[in-house]
């Protein structure tokens, strides 16, 4: 009785220590290490002391296998990091080659920083959240929506700086309740589909309701824009669904 | 290009794998077998290296179900790649080698 007792706590210890654990490594490995270390308190739990030394022994080996996935994440995070720098540099070569070439594009200095800035943020934030899931559809979902995102954002700022129609700051919301929502999804597949198809309905009523302001043809064309991103958003949202379908088969017994 | 030597803790997973698709627990059982108890692997080291081993594609998870042989919890199964059997005998055949070299060494007395 006082060896189940002192089993049960030692697994309540254990468990709060994988806690320390990377998350993507605690949410893939953590029940079976619990189970893991179960079958060998079972194992030795004939006698007390014995149970006691096995659970010092596990408790120190597992703290170095947790100080040793910090190490690798970080050093991983720091090559991600640098990556994500280089590719964010050849991105920026785009409008520093179209600033020489193109007539009136006349950039500070200033405005390439916060280009470069942007398109760095936007690589890490899809190299940090696409590594979630394995599945390529999840992988693809996060491109698409971060993508899409972020050509709305830019051509809504590039189309206010033009016109000063501060209606247009209303695309915005599109952005924000897509930030929103995958905060509260948690990242997670489901409720990230259900976050793309709100931000096309949003997106769709927004272009509906709001006047642009703009003479006929270049409303025309805006609106065939407008399609194109509810499409993207769409089509994100299917990805992230795709994805939440085949995510539970993994693990699963035959 | 050669393959860098695995290490002592990939050798053994690899090895207790050979033979068939085993969970955690049954992994660690059979290294401490396989190695006449010299080899003592806490869930740290066992789990750490499966991770890496399944990014590298060595093993994979082969399911989650019941062990009859144990109680009615499920269990994830690993089992190997063709690229971890294909790592295991080229370790194998790198150890032949070194021990060929050992052994003709030793004969001549050097």
């Amino acid at each position: 009785m006082a060896t189940k007792c002192s089993v049960r706590r030692f697994l309540e210890w254990y468990s709060m220590l994988l806690r320390l654990y990377p998350q993507p490594f605690r949410e893939r490995f953590g029940e079976g290490m619990e189970q893991t270390f179960h079958d060998l308190c079972r194992e030795h739990g004939s006698g007390g002391r014995r149970l006691f030394a096995l659970a010092l022994w596990v408790f120190c080996e597992t703290l170095v296998g947790i100080v040793k996935e910090h190490a690798m994440q970080i050093s991983q995070m720091g090559k991600t990091a640098l990556r994500v720098a280089l590719g964010a540099l050849a991105a920026l070569m785009v409008p520093l080659v179209a600033s020489q070439v193109v007539e009136g594009w006349n950039w500070p200095p200033g405005a390439f920083l916060r280009v470069y800035v942007l398109f760095f943020l936007t690589g890490m934030v899809f190299a940090l959240v696409s590594r979630r899931m394995g599945v390529w559809q999840y992988k693809a979902g996060v491109g698409v929506a971060l993508g899409a995102g972020f050509a709305l954002g830019w051509s809504n700022m590039v189309h206010v700086a033009d016109t000063g129609n501060l209606a247009n700051l209303w695309y915005y919301s599109v952005l924000v309740v897509g930030a929103a929502g995958a905060l509260l999804a948690r990242l997670k597949a489901p409720g990230l589909a259900r976050t793309l198809f709100v931000m096309a309905a949003l997106l769709a009523l927004i272009s509906v309701l709001v006047p642009s302001g703009a003479p006929p043809d270049v409303a025309r064309r805006m609106a065939i824009g407008h399609g194109v991103y509810v499409g993207l958003f769409i089509a994100a949202g299917f990805l992230f669904r795709r994805a939440a379908l085949t995510e539970p088969k993994r693990g699963l017994g035959h | 290009m050669a393959q860098a030597p695995l290490t002592p803790a990939v050798l053994h997973i690899l090895l207790a794998l050979s033979t068939g698709e085993r969970h955690g627990y049954g992994i660690m059982k059979q290294v401490q077998a396989d190695s006449q108890g010299r080899m003592m692997m806490g869930p740290g080291t066992l789990y750490g290296s499966l991770a890496r081993m399944m990014a590298a594609g060595l093993i994979r998870e082969s399911g989650k179900r019941v062990d009859p042989e144990m109680d009615d919890e499920r269990r994830i199964y690993y089992e190997l790649t063709s690229a971890g059997r294909a790592a295991l005998e080229a370790e194998l055949q790198r150890y032949r080698a070194v021990v060929t070299v050992a052994e003709g060494r030793l004969a001549h007395g050097h």
